[in-house]
């Protein structure tokens, strides 16, 4: 089976700053990893590569089989509404929009029509604990309720790849502990999670580790 | 799509009032300008059709010296004899004769109140019809008996007929008073006596001054054509032939300046409108680079990012058009009714008008649109 996960030599440079090099990576379906490392490391270019939002410099992506470089515009776009799902330590959910909505979102560039996006965003709303919670908006809920709300709207399509950059660092520790409870049991039905952390604690539970430094791989286990 | 883009408006109610309100503000100025002018023509049409514009009226004119001559005592009749000319009468200025209402007032306050010696089947030709009492009959024309134009009426402070008013130096009982005469506006500010009596006490020389004669309708240009020559065979250079509903339609021509400077300022509010409408666009694309980068991250390609900037300009500024027209329409609508005219807005101008705030919305939306759809997802995601 082809890995969901392969970075091959991959390098990223920003206008002569190297924020990552030579980082060749492979993760199987159904893995939970932690990404992890000092700040400035290149952990989150390492990640927006895997999610396709970044082109590398040099070195193969590929995602679920597909080499990005030879995709276009619309196929990786396609590829980010059906196959990645992004959660953001901003959360960026739309203010002045019901939870549900903010849902529905996830499923907004997959072609599913209004009615199914909405039920099936009630779904994964009571999957992330926070069913009672459709008609509230994002203002009126905590910040772990409110990561939980873009955790949903990340798997509501049921993505091959979940990527959460920080998803707890907004959070205080008892918040941070229930998100980290809702990816690893994502990770139990299925979809292969990758997260960075800050957390030498929460890392440390975590049964794949890759330590990042200098825009290097310097640990994976 | 349609959604999407609606929703991005929804979210800022306040800027979406505002940057329509300008191209709302421009459109409703063109639309009403373009009603108003419309229906005060309409108006006019209505009021000539009405009247008729198959009225002509004769009078004096003045010798190559410049002196004022006047018209020949048969003019009347040998125009009333022209074939297509179906009624004709006149009137004759009295020149010595003044107007007061009692003998108190000094002479030289006349009030500007012309009189005129009058004959009874004035009224039949011109179109004028009396407001109260009666108009001169053959009995009352050879008596000191007065008729009112309007406003020589209320001039005078003359209510109702029975009032006696000093005319020439003598005591004129007032038989009636008419309403105003839209093709003979010298009959409002006049005092009306019969033939005969203006004859006899007042002096009058008995030359028509205004020979007023309606032609069928078929004919009125070839009457208008021969009148001079009629009224006066031996100098029809030294008559004057007019066309009174001419004048009231030339009174309307005047404004049409007037229209286009507004209609002018109208496209200029429009035109700033739409800067506003584009202006509105580039800071929320600035602003809204968090959810420009989350939508692409979901999977919105280059295209639906694009696209959903530009359905929401076309949207701002059609709202911005749709409440214009509306307002447009209200303003004429209020307008025509304080001016008792029929209201009307032409469809040219407001199809025209929504057709003007597309092309707005369309020129306005691209450059922040493509914009939005070239930010690199990560730097969007990066912006706090
Ligand atoms: N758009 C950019 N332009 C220039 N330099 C950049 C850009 N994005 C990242 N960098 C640089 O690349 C390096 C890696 O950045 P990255 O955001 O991947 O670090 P990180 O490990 O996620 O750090 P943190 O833990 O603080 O989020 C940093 O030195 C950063 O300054
Ligand atoms: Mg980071």
């Amino acid at each position: 089976m082809t890995p969901v996960v392969e970075l091959r030599e991959v390098g990223r440079e920003y206008q002569g700053v190297v924020a990552l090099r030579d980082v060749s990576l492979t993760v199987e379906r159904g893995e939970l990893v932690g990404i992890v490392g000092p700040s400035g490391s290149g952990k989150s270019t390492m990640l927006n590569l895997i999610g396709t939002l970044d082109h590398p410099s040099r070195g193969e992506v590929r995602i679920d089989g597909h080499a990005v470089r030879e995709l276009s515009d619309r196929a990786l776009s396609a590829l980010r509404a059906n196959t990645i799902g992004f959660v953001f330590q901003q959360f960026h959910l739309a203010a002045g929009v019901s939870t549900v909505d903010n849902v529905a979102d996830g499923l907004l560039y997959t072609g599913t029509g209004l009615g199914q996006r909405r039920q099936r965003a009630a779904e994964a709303l009571e999957t992330v604990g926070l069913g009672h919670r459709a008609g509230h908006r994002p203002h009126e809920l905590s910040g772990g309720e409110r990561q939980r709300v873009a955790i949903a709207r990340a798997v509501v399509g049921r993505p091959a790849l979940l990527l959460a950059d920080e998803p707890t660092g907004n959070l205080d520790s008892q918040s941070g502990d229930g998100v980290l409870r809702l990816l690893r049991s994502l990770n139990e039905t299925g979809t292969t999670v990758l997260v960075i952390t800050h957390d030498r604690e929460v890392a440390a539970t975590l049964p794949r580790r890759v330590a990042v430094r200098d825009g290097r791989v310097v640990g994976d286990g | 799509m349609l959604r999407v883009g609606g929703a991005g408006l929804r979210a800022r109610p306040t800027r979406v009032v505002l940057s329509a309100l300008g191209i709302a503000i421009g459109i409703a100025a063109m639309i009403s300008v373009v009603g108003i002018s419309t229906s005060s023509r309409e108006d006019l049409d209505r009021r000539l059709a009405a009247l008729g514009t198959n009225l002509l009226t004769v009078g004096p004119g003045q010798t190559l010296f410049g002196e004022q001559t006047h018209l020949p005592s048969e003019s009347v009749g040998m125009i009333g004899r022209m074939d297509p000319v179906t009624s004709s009468t006149a009137t004759g200025v009295v020149v010595d004769a003044n107007v007061y209402r009692n003998d108190h007032i000094p002479k030289t306050q006349s009030g500007g109140i012309a009189v005129l010696a009058t004959r009874t089947d004035l009224l039949e030709t011109v179109g004028g019809t009396v407001a109260k009492g009666t108009f001169l009959n053959d009995a009352t024309a050879a008596y000191p008996a007065v008729v009112l134009g309007h406003k020589a009426a209320e001039r005078l402070g003359v209510a109702a007929p029975n009032e006696l008013v000093h005319v020439g130096g003598e005591w004129f009982t007032v038989v009636g008073v008419l309403h105003p005469a839209p093709l003979a506006p010298e009959l409002d500010t006049a005092a009306l006596v019969g033939w005969p009596v203006a004859r006899q006490r007042l002096g009058f020389d008995g030359y028509p001054t205004t020979v007023y004669a309606r032609s069928r309708d078929d004919a009125v240009h070839q009457v208008q054509a021969a009148l001079a020559a009629t009224a006066n065979p031996e100098h029809p250079d030294e008559v004057e032939v007019s066309r009174p509903s001419d004048a009231l339609a030339a009174k309307q021509a005047t404004d049409e300046t007037l229209n286009a400077l507004l209609l002018g300022l109208g496209a200029v509010a429009l035109l700033v409108g739409g800067v506003g409408v584009a202006n509105t666009m580039v800071v929320s694309v600035l602003e809204r680079r968090a959810e420009i980068g989350l939508r692409r991250s979901l999977g919105a390609t280059r295209g639906q990012i694009r696209s959903q900037f530009l359905v929401e300009s076309l949207l701002l500024s059609a709202l911005g058009g749709a409440a214009g027209t509306l307002l447009g329409i209200l303003v004429t609508t209020g307008y025509a009714t304080y001016q008792d005219w029929p209201s009307l807005v032409p469809a040219w101008a407001t199809t025209g008008g929504i057709a003007a705030t597309m092309a707005i919305g369309a020129l306005a939306g691209p450059y922040p649109a493509i914009r939005a759809s070239r930010l690199p997802p990560t730097e969007a995601l990066a912006t706090p």
